[in-house]
């Protein structure tokens, strides 16, 4: 009897929590709908709450929900003012003076002033902290403060592109009396800003809870609460907005995106942004011919991988720019040429029965369809006569073994710009100082270097352009495609949307 | 009693020095054998050959093998075990985030596969020599064959897509707190009170813990299975049948208390195992444990921080194996010192 009342109780138990929990379903489900909060399911964590450490430009839009730049891009990528109101680069690009916003405060109250700016921009570098600010503000000598809300930047040399830095990646204004009193470790736990939010909570690899700062010196956020879920997986993101455990997710598979915009609740969409997908090539080893590099670029079909991988929506590209761009070349078209690049190739003495040999170093997951471009490639070049083996590396290793030599002939790889400025696109790619291209040429790499220096916009314009041509006309570059963003949302979330990608959550609204 | 079990944990914390020297020192050799720079990676992309040098120095990387392993031993015996490359912070403090989580699944999950591997056991048994025998038979074989990652896919596509039924995405719901007391979510919601929080939590907790459990409950249930049949040779089992004791009074009375005893030590073992395995799972869910947290130091090359959680995996099993050989202490009067 004893036994069978302890069994009964303990089943009675078990039932009364199942029915407990799963009762309990509706409640957290309502909160997320309420038009106060919204949940987005993002790809991947900050590496850090230290924005000006590493330059990740997945975590840029989160970081620009908490902290400002000092100058800030409209959805065309305008370059507009943000808490820099106004700004002079000299004609010799070598000084820049500011004038900062008066109205500015971080979220623990203290005001915003030039101290905080050039803590920023100079002391941190100087301090000899390993932050990725330092290279994008190398050329800052000094910055002469003239009052709380004016300073003058001060170059070692022309620094013509100095603006659009300041809204780029990394480039944060951070609470210099907050940081120096209670430490850089206490900052990375509590991070203040003076952002349109405030970071309420944090669990690695988790959750960012977003809420909105009431005393923001612009635009206030429509929503008052953000839910940033971390959900690594393309899949699971997938899962989730269909479940409604999120209200909108990026970086879905393109065929899950075209799915979705045939469901009456959904939006989903294919952005073209201003990234590039493109192979970099050495300027050695089997590449050293020039025959043979410009026979692989115009072995590749660009509009089918684009087909194939992007529903079409990626634009093939000729240039490392991509449309409405500055550095774009609208009446230059690199063709695909099979019958071509068999020509090049037969002129070195390769065929398809006698193929050259390459290595072509590519990610896996670093973004989308990237091992399968690669792949594709691989089976285009056969046809032609080189044959490529396809190394899977992971992105971590790649500058490691760029900076050794170690990159094979051709590695495909993927550039964001948000700014959209050629400097940034063909300026750091081809230039030879610089980690992210294993193409050492001395006639191309002078030519870069040159324009790093040239003050007057219109002309640095009108250089990098030409560079462009030419480096694609010698197989310096392969531009392959304009990358996509794949956004699924629910139908009444609405959002701005910028050019480079940036799905910020203070342009978050329900209907 | 006491006295057994108080020495059984004293010997194993000193055979567990040893263990975890030997661990760690695999460990870092191999971690050092692979083709990856520490120096490199822990500076931003531009750093020059020179500073990356100067990186390698200030690390020790250029001193030979012994020495970086006994100035790394140096810091493990103070609590540094390094700075992670990718989130700039201590590994072991980033470990010690993580780490709660990971055991609140790990239990969960073993509960759910002790109470199915149990119950599953003694059907198993129960409809030997029956019709059913087969069925039951290659029921048990198949859910041996479904490792843990695909049950977590199957049960997120039923119960949180097709069905929408429990969440499968983070610890608990958004627009609830997370407290952050002892850093396990259940008992800190119990703590402060908020009940909300604590059925959240549970709720998340489901899936995860019921696709490790359907993977690990199989062998205990054929294991337990297995024991029973040699339980019911002995001769005590002819005398409760001749003192008139039902079939179910014999079983779950007298033979299930001695077969358990092989099938806790499997469970111990298994533990250890299930453990690791919260791995894939934590990242199909999104679930912020230390396993999720090793995907990530693996795809960024993060040496010091895969070095401090697979010695945490190390530390875990060996607790839990110690663990389990105290309870058999309790359980099996013989191997009590007297």
């Amino acid at each position: 009897m004893t036994f069978e009342l302890k069994r009964r109780a303990f089943l009675q138990l078990i039932m009364g929590t199942a029915t407990t929990i799963s009762a309990s379903a509706p409640f957290a489900g309502a909160l997320a709908a309420a038009n106060d909060a919204a949940t987005i399911g993002w790809p991947n964590d900050v590496p850090a709450w230290d924005p000006n450490q590493r330059f990740t430009p997945d975590a840029q839009p989160i970081f620009k929900a908490v902290f400002d730049q000092p100058l800030d891009q409209d959805p065309h990528l305008k370059l507009i003012p943000h808490l820099i109101k106004a700004w002079t680069l000299a004609p010799d690009a070598l000084s820049m003076a500011v004038e900062l916003r008066d109205d500015v405060t971080f979220h623990n109250g203290d005001k915003m002033t030039t101290e905080d700016f050039r803590y920023t921009f100079l002391e941190r570098n100087k301090s000899g902290l390993k932050l990725d600010i330092a290279n994008s503000m190398r050329k800052v000598d000094d910055i002469v403060i003239e009052s709380p809300n004016k300073a003058t930047m001060k170059f070692s040399s022309p620094a013509p592109t100095m603006p659009q830095w300041l809204a780029f990646l990394g480039s944060y204004i951070v609470p210099k009396n907050y940081i120096e009193s209670k430490s850089l470790d206490n900052f990375l736990k509590s991070p203040i800003g003076t952002g349109p939010y405030k970071l309420a909570e944090y669990e690695l690899n988790s959750r960012i809870v977003l809420e909105r700062n009431d005393n923001y010196w612009g635009p206030k956020a429509k929503i008052a609460r953000v839910t940033i879920q971390i959900i690594k997986d393309p899949s699971a993101r997938v899962a989730a907005i269909q479940s409604g455990q999120v209200d909108c997710t990026l970086n879905v598979p393109v065929r899950e995106v075209q799915r979705f915009q045939q469901d009456s609740e959904y939006i989903g969409e294919i952005n073209p942004i201003t990234r590039v997908i493109l192979i970099n090539v050495r300027n050695d080893l089997a590449f050293a011919d020039k025959n043979v590099r410009l026979a692989a670029h115009h072995a590749i079909n660009k509009p089918a991988l684009s087909k194939a991988f992007y529903g079409g929506v990626a634009v093939p590209l000729s240039v490392l720019a991509t449309p409405g761009t500055p550095g774009y070349l609208s009446d230059f078209t690199f063709k695909y040429d099979p019958a071509l690049a068999k020509q090049l190739l037969a002129k070195s003495g390769f065929s398809p029965d006698k193929p050259v040999k390459i290595g072509f170093a590519t990610t896996n997951g670093q973004f989308p369809s990237d091992y399968d471009i690669a792949r594709a490639i691989a089976q285009m070049w056969k046809q032609v006569g080189i044959d490529a083996d396809v190394q899977v590396i992971e992105y971590a290793k790649y500058f490691e073994l760029n900076r050794g030599n170690k990159l094979p002939e051709a590695t495909l790889y993927s550039w964001d710009n948000a700014t959209g400025d050629p400097e940034i696109f063909s300026g750091y790619q081809l230039n030879p100082k610089m980690p992210f291209s294993p193409w050492k040429d001395e006639d191309i790499g002078n030519r870069v270097l040159a324009l790093f220096n040239v003050a007057d916009y219109d002309k640095r314009i009108a250089g990098y352009r030409d560079l462009e041509r030419y480096a694609v006309e010698n197989g310096a570059t392969m531009p392959l495609l304009q990358s996509v963003v794949t956004v699924v949302r629910k139908k009444k979330l609405a959002y701005t949307k910028y050019g480079n990608g940036w799905l910020l959550p203070q342009t978050l609204q329900w209907s | 009693m006491i006295a057994t079990i108080i020495t059984l944990i004293a010997r194993r914390l000193v055979a567990a020095i040893p263990i975890l020297l030997i661990v760690s020192a695999l460990l870092f050799c191999v971690l050092r054998a692979l083709p990856v720079d520490p120096a490199a990676m822990s500076l931003p992309p531009n750093a020059t050959i020179a500073e990356i040098d100067a990186k390698r120095h200030e690390m020790g990387l250029d001193r030979p093998l012994p020495e970086q392993y006994a100035i790394w031993l140096r810091g493990a015996l103070h609590g540094e075990f390094g700075q992670s490359i990718q989130f700039h912070r201590q590994a072991g403090s980033l470990v010690a985030t993580t780490l709660p989580a990971t055991i609140q699944l790990a239990l969960a999950a073993m509960v759910i596969a002790a109470i199915l591997g149990l119950g599953g056991g003694l059907i198993l048994f129960r409809v030997r020599g029956t019709i059913l025998e087969p069925a039951a038979d290659l029921f048990s074989i198949v859910l041996l064959s479904i490792p843990e990652f695909l049950w977590g896919l199957i049960l997120l596509f039923v119960f949180g897509v097709a069905l929408r039924a429990l969440p499968f995405t983070g610890e608990v719901a958004p627009g609830l707190p997370v407290p952050h007391i002892t850093g396990f979510l259940l008992l800190d919601s119990l703590l402060i009170g908020r009940f909300d929080v604590f059925l959240s939590a549970c709720r998340h907790l489901v899936l995860p813990a019921v696709a490790l459990g359907l993977a690990f409950s199989p062998t205990i249930m054929r294991v337990l299975r297995s024991s029973l049949f040699d339980v019911y040779h002995e001769d005590y089992i002819q005398q409760a049948r001749l003192r008139g004791l039902s079939e179910r009074r014999i079983l779950v009375g007298h033979a299930l208390k001695n077969a358990a005893l092989p099938t806790l030590t499997l469970t111990g073992v298994q533990f250890g195992i299930l453990f690791s395995g919260t791995l894939l799972v934590e990242v199909i869910y999104s679930y912020p444990g230390m396993g999720n947290l090793m995907v990530d130091a693996v795809r960024n090359a993060d040496l010091p921080l895969i070095q401090t959680i697979g010695l945490t995996y190390c530390v875990v099993v060996l607790l839990i194996n110690t663990a389990v050989d105290s309870l058999y202490v309790v359980l099996n009067p013989k191997l009590r010192l007297r």
